[in-house]
């Protein structure tokens, strides 16, 4: 176990390595620069000189890239090339809309799969079954955007009753408020990926049904629903926490659209801001964090799945 | 276990939204219907399209910055009007001598600038003179012919070296703001100025929050505080409205115009501005070099479709709009007439033809349709290229490699470009350089007036571009507001007079 721990970590370091190899070249291959955005249509090439070399932009690429990693390693994710403040605090902001948004959206997303997968694998073969899963198929096909429109429509305009953009200015200093602000944007991503998921749930669990040990208890017994629930249903939390590491980079993908389209002050849409801007230092080290955060996430799945499941074990 | 820990879950879930959605019960869904009595404790919100990156005015381009800064938070010594009129702000008057050479502005006193210091000639002299010497603050160059600035008592004189009918549009932007000497304040991120407003709270990505200034030396602003809610998406700031969480909209689209007014908590308003949408045409080589194809691809264009598509502004058929002085009607000069343009491209020899029309992607699709479609009906295959904005710099703005272009030019007074072969219009006409230099040299506002006009109107025959339409400001004012101005608010936004009343 040890063993494995070890040569996972250094397999998560040299994807973090990797990652950040492939951010800083991706990001200097854009045309369009930071100096010309800041001196504006109008300004002569020596005012924006000026202000590349203030920013150091002028300097050798690999020169700008050890700069990177080498604060990275002093823990500091660097300074926004437009506003000066540090990329860390910013984030930790942008995190207080952004991670919660992920939470609420995965927590809706289980509880609206978990069950209804279940029960649609249950039924299977009968009309409410079928129609669970021809239902979520449809659901999962449906664009992010639109479903978020249509609660919109529905809830802030006609219903009055949550907010359609933006988040308290209070933050979570007023939590009922901030909550409320967040519940149409994690309906949004929480149904789509519901869904998704709802079609794993469903074929995990019919899996589970043809399982040895759910037969033996089923021959013992109980009824193939109970057995289903009794043994069955374990074996599948275990799967679905796999899916759920995996969903976690959907999640940020979604909040991507979805901070845009309910103007939330998030990490998601201060990225697309900091894209347009080219404000590369702090869209590297917003890059880097996410890609860090889903790759420690399938670094945790991965060994919570060994501690969990006896058999993945005695296979190593 | 599973099932039990789901079910706890999602009772729990929905218990919480049905106590947070019953304890907001529209409670906070004001919507008078007659304006009362203004509320001087009132906080406007109101929804503006472009944030600013960050909120350097010295340095940092944008007319984001320009939009909300000046003459809420930053001064100068004159200002100027929504109706694009120069009238006094920091001096409390002024006057030029015969020869346009000598300015001399008469400071006010009692002036303190938002951390309690005081405003001192010396600060003037100081803001004008480092704003002049510091080739990266913008609009630098405007004061380039200033040889001195110079004070004695309240009196501040500026001494140029040549007359120059733009100076004082100038000292109402950016060049003439005035600052104070030796500030430490960290102006990418906070604001210290003379204004009505005080700048509380920026939170980025998000909104603006400027409180009032209670020590301001003019007119106390009508609003105890102005939120800035920056949202892009027009239908994300229709839903704000209908929802109650904006005043005002600006920068709308006036399509939208029956859904807003809906519930009559919002009427709307279309106020002239100096946007300019330009299609330019990178005359320098190839087919668009010679006059008579830009004069077909004008001629193929049907103004009054695209006006109609937009629902608000007006067309525009040369470099100046109407707000501005040198405006003259040249709708003559290129009337919509398909047949012509086709007569045009034949004689040219410039049939099937095939353009690329490069665009930054924040414009909505209406334009490059109507023109893929207009082209088209006289023989010439456009191709639509919608780049992000810093792209466009570099690629169109910084090395002209482009042959069509649009973008919504917003300044006012900006003929200038016009006369200078450098800029990305690449129009190059020695005679409209001289009428320009001669308009600026000009010591009477009429004469540099005509002189424009008469440049303007040979920009236009030389079709130098095309003038798509020339914008209106749409504005959406809740009806319980008053004192929101309408005219070019993109550009600047002054509001110091907006008053809320609670109904």
């Amino acid at each position: 176990m040890i063993r494995y721990t070890l040569t996972r970590l250094a397999l998560l370091l040299l994807g973090l390595l990797v990652a950040s190899v492939l951010i800083f070249v991706t990001l200097r291959v854009l045309p369009g620069d930071i100096a010309h955005l800041i001196a504006g249509v109008g300004s002569s090439p020596e005012q924006q000189d000026a202000i590349r070399e203030r920013l150091g932009l002028d300097r050798p690429l690999p020169a700008q890239y050890l700069d990177w990693i080498g604060g990275l390693l002093r823990g500091d994710l660097g300074t926004s090339l437009l506003t000066g403040t540090r990329v860390v605090d910013e984030l930790a902001q942008k995190a207080e809309v952004t991670v919660p948004l992920g939470i609420l959206s995965l927590l809706i997303a289980v509880v609206i799969s978990v069950p209804l997968g279940v029960l649609s694998a249950m039924r299977r073969g009968r009309a409410d079954g079928t129609a669970l899963s021809v239902g979520a198929q449809a659901l999962a096909a449906v664009p992010v955007v639109w479903a978020g429109m249509m609660l919109v429509v529905v809830f802030a305009v006609w219903l009055g009753w949550l907010p359609a953009q933006g988040f308290p200015r209070a933050g979570w200093n007023d939590p009922a408020a901030a909550l409320r602000s967040l519940i149409l944007p994690a309906l949004t991503i929480g149904i789509v990926e519901g869904a998704m998921l709802l079609r794993f749930v469903r074929s995990a669990t019919l899996q589970a049904v043809g399982q040895d040990f759910v037969r033996t208890a089923a021959a013992k017994g109980l009824t193939r629903d109970q057995a289903l629930v009794r043994h069955g249903l374990p074996v599948v939390g275990l799967s679905v926490i796999t899916v759920l590491g995996l969903q976690v980079a959907g999640i940020i993908v979604g909040a991507v659209v979805i901070e845009q389209l309910f103007s939330l002050p998030g990490i998601g849409r201060m990225l697309v801001a900091d894209v347009a801007a080219r404000d590369l230092p702090k869209v590297q080290g917003e890059l880097l964090a996410l890609t860090g955060f889903v790759l420690i996430v399938g670094f945790v799945v991965d060994l919570l799945h060994r501690v969990i499941d006896p058999r993945q074990r005695e296979a190593s | 276990m599973l099932r039990r820990t789901t079910l706890a879950v999602a009772s729990l879930l929905a218990a919480g939204l049905l106590v947070l959605t019953a304890c907001s019960g529209g409670s906070d869904q004001a919507a008078p219907t007659t304006p009362g009595e203004p509320d001087p404790d009132a906080s406007v919100a109101i929804r503006l399209v472009l944030e600013p990156g960050n909120l350097d005015i010295r340095e940092t381009a944008g007319s984001a910055l320009d939009q909300i800064l000046v003459d809420n938070i930053y001064q100068g010594l004159v200002a100027r009007t929504p109706e694009q009129d120069i009238v006094p702000a920091l001096a409390s008057d002024w006057t030029v001598s015969p020869d346009g050479l000598t300015y001399t502005f008469t400071l006010r006193e009692g002036v303190t600038f938002h951390d309690g210091q005081e405003l001192t000639p010396q600060d003037v002299v100081w803001s004008l003179t480092t704003r002049r010497d510091t080739p990266e603050w913008r609009d630098s160059a405007r004061l380039a012919n200033v040889t001195s600035i110079a004070a004695e008592g309240q009196d501040i004189t500026l001494t140029l070296s040549a007359p120059d009918s733009t100076l004082l549009w100038n000292l109402t932007g950016r060049a003439g703001i005035v600052l104070k000497e030796g500030d430490t304040v960290d102006y990418k991120t906070a604001a210290n100025g003379t204004g009505p407003f005080v700048l509380a709270d920026w939170r980025q990505g998000d909104s603006i929050t400027f409180s009032r200034n209670d020590a301001y030396w003019g007119d106390e602003a009508g609003a105890a505080e102005v939120v800035f809610d920056y949202i892009p998406d027009n239908q994300a700031a229709l839903n704000a409205a209908l929802a109650g969480e904006v005043d005002v909209l600006t920068g709308f689209d006036a399509n939208l115009k029956d859904q807003i007014e809906a519930n009559g908590d919002f009427s709307l308003v279309l106020g002239q501005s100096t946007d300019k949408g330009t299609l330019a045409f990178n005359q320098t080589s190839g087919p668009l070099a010679d006059k008579r194809v830009r004069q077909a691809i004008r001629q193929a264009i049907d103004h009054d479709a695209v006006i109609e598509a937009l629902a608000s502004g007006q067309t525009q058929y040369g470099p100046i709009p109407e707000l501005d002085p040198g405006y003259e009607d040249l709708s003559d000069l290129a009337p919509y007439d398909p047949e012509a343009a086709r007569a045009l491209l034949a004689e040219a020899g410039a049939e099937d033809l095939e353009l690329t029309l490069t665009i930054p992607s924040f414009y909505s699709t209406t334009i490059p349709q109507i023109l893929v479609s207009d082209l088209d009906e006289v023989g010439i295959t456009l191709d639509v290229n919608s780049v992000d904005f810093t792209t466009w710099l570099t690629d169109v703005y910084t090395n002209h490699d482009y042959e069509l272009s649009f973008v919504l030019h917003t300044e006012a007074h900006d003929f200038e470009n016009w006369a200078n072969p450098d800029y990305y219009f690449t129009y190059d006409n020695p005679e409209v350089q001289e009428l320009y230099a001669e308009s600026l040299a000009a010591t009477d506002e009429a004469e540099a007036a005509d002189l424009l006009e008469q440049a303007a109107r040979i920009v236009s025959e030389d079709s130098g571009a095309d003038w798509l339409y020339n914008g209106a400001s749409v504005v959406a004012v809740g009806t319980n507001i008053t004192g929101m101005p309408s005219i070019n608010v993109n550009e600047r936004l002054n509001i110091a007079e907006i008053a809320k009343s609670n109904g």
